[in-house]
């Protein structure tokens, strides 16, 4: 494996060793070992059903490994208890059930519920960090709006703004843009690259579309059962791992066709 | 007019009609956004086994009543989470086996057919002052916790996975819902009898849902719509001698069919 640049972070936010991941006697996840440091900005890339999602799931604890170990800031996940400092923006983000009785406001407002006292009012703080996630990312117009009745990518961005509501150091999405058009799907991009860069929030996200972010991503994970971890992706053409990058990524682009 | 008010029997009946009319709407916001709305009649039949139970035992059949409908969400709620069974499935199965055993034990109790009649669709007439209290203690209790909990329920009715990596006690939360619609039901049966109680739970939050308003006027509407139909149900019923239950859910149906021709897209 290639030194990693940010490996001079002491504690990475996740720590996977020896992860394997097997359901009903099938291998989806075999042997994963990375780290995560602060500050980074990871694409996640693979093959449908490679197990990228499952990997997100298990670093968020929403599935249980079967074996090897996964730390989030040097804690076991069962001990961790800051999750604010995570946040997650699933698949389905934009896909929201319409008929969902919440406005934008109501949905950003969810972003601060786990900071919030038993009977708690939002305090001033409360209000601020979610106007202030609305303002970020442009929605503050929208905020009375009814989520069912917004674009795909005005919905993206009120999933974005909840994550940001609880002032996370990390923000995970996976694949966000399913259901964005492509106009939202550039902003999108030149948002979470402003994010990384001038509020040092970690990005780790999995994509279909690695080519248009190349330029911004610190490192490449390519998880196919098992993970390659490519540190350099501008130089992606020497990289070793370049032969099986290409087999995964003509893969991809195939697949990605197919679905529109 | 107000000769209905003259009547203690009413007047008991009208508080615990408002008491249950706000448990079951506010609560059953929660239930319809879960896609639970089913569970609310599995937890009635369940309810039904403790009033049996009671009816037979010599106990306060309310009381058993609420024992056994929490100790089936409970069941319910383990079930579902703990074991490959789809939810639905595990509902039907408990609301069948519940109304068997309860029909099994009244039948051994032979006499007590009647009592367990006005369980199964609600009589105003029936409404003592001990219910009242028992209803008055479990419902506020009720209450308080929806209320104490309500955003992190909410978002957990959204997306309960996010919810849980946001650190919200999601298992912790799904048992205290369900428990407390458990009690809620439980109360319920005496009104609007276990056979109707399903439709006041569920119908006003469908009914508001078609406002398409935010989360917070859902609830209002969903209450306001309950409210209304259970005194608009128990004043009929009263003046033209109809059974309190079927009147009020009638009522309630009549709101929704409203609510869905006034809002039609």
């Amino acid at each position: 494996m290639q030194v990693n640049a940010y490996s001079k972070f002491k504690v990475p936010i996740f720590d996977v060793k020896n992860l394997n991941f097997s359901v009903r006697g099938q291998k989806i996840l075999s042997s994963i070992s990375l780290e995560i440091f602060n500050g980074e900005y990871i694409a996640i890339i693979g093959p449908n059903g490679g197990g990228k999602t499952t990997l997100i799931r298990l670093l968020l604890g929403l599935n249980k490994p079967t074996d090897g170990s996964i730390k989030l800031y040097g804690k076991k996940i069962k001990d961790f208890k800051e999750w604010h400092k995570i946040g997650y923006v699933p698949q389905r983000a934009s896909l929201v059930d319409e008929n969902f009785p919440a406005t934008v406001e109501d949905i950003v407002k969810m972003g601060r519920v786990s900071k919030l006292t038993l009977f708690g009012r939002m305090s001033k703080e409360d209000k601020n960090a979610v106007e202030d996630a609305m303002n970020k990312m442009d929605i503050l117009d929208l905020k009375d709006k009814m989520v069912g009745t917004l674009s795909g990518g005005q919905r993206q961005r009120v999933m974005i703004a909840r994550a940001l509501a609880s002032h996370p150091e990390i923000l995970i999405l996976d694949e966000p843009n399913t259901g964005v058009d492509m106009v939202s799907q550039k902003n999108f991009y030149a948002l979470l690259a402003k994010l990384n860069r001038d509020e040092n929030i970690t990005i780790v996200f999995i994509t279909h579309d690695i080519g248009v972010i190349a330029n911004d991503i610190g490192r490449l994970f390519t998880i196919n059962q098992k993970a390659t971890i490519c540190n350099n992706p501008k130089e992606t053409l020497s990289c070793e791992e370049m032969s099986e990058l290409y087999g995964i990524e003509a893969h991809l682009i195939h697949n990605h066709k197919h679905e529109h | 007019m107000f000769e209905i008010f003259e009547y203690e029997f009413m007047q008991r009946a009208f508080v615990a009609g408002i008491l249950i009319a706000t448990l079951a709407s506010i609560s059953g916001t929660f239930i319809v956004l879960r896609r639970y709305s089913l569970m609310s009649e599995t937890l009635a039949h369940s309810a039904l086994v403790g009033v049996a139970v009671g009816l037979v035992a010599g106990y306060n059949p309310l009381w058993v009543a609420v024992f056994v409908a929490v100790c089936s969400a409970w069941l319910i709620e383990y079930l579902r989470s703990s074991f490959a069974i789809y939810s639905d499935a595990i509902l039907s199965i408990l609301l069948s086996g519940s109304l068997a055993t309860a029909i099994i034990i009244v039948s051994l109790g032979g006499a007590f057919n009647n009592s367990l009649f006005s369980y199964l669709f609600g009589s105003i007439l029936s409404v003592s002052s001990e219910d009242v209290v028992t209803i008055l203690i479990f419902g506020s209790i009720a209450l308080v916790l929806l209320i104490a909990f309500s955003k992190e329920l909410y978002f957990i009715a959204y997306d309960e996975e996010v919810a849980k990596t946001s650190g919200i006690r999601v298992k912790f939360l799904n048992f205290l819902l369900v428990t407390v619609v458990a009690i809620i039901i439980a109360l319920s049966i005496r009104v609007v009898g276990s056979l109707l109680i399903g439709a006041l739970m569920v119908i006003p939050t469908v009914a508001a849902l078609q406002y398409r308003v935010g989360f917070f006027n859902t609830v209002l509407i969903s209450l306001f719509i309950a409210l209304f139909s259970v005194i608009a149900g128990m004043t009929l019923s009263f003046y033209f001698s109809l059974p309190s239950g079927a009147t009020i859910v009638l009522c309630v149906i009549s709101i929704f069919i409203a609510s869905l021709v006034i809002n039609k897209k």
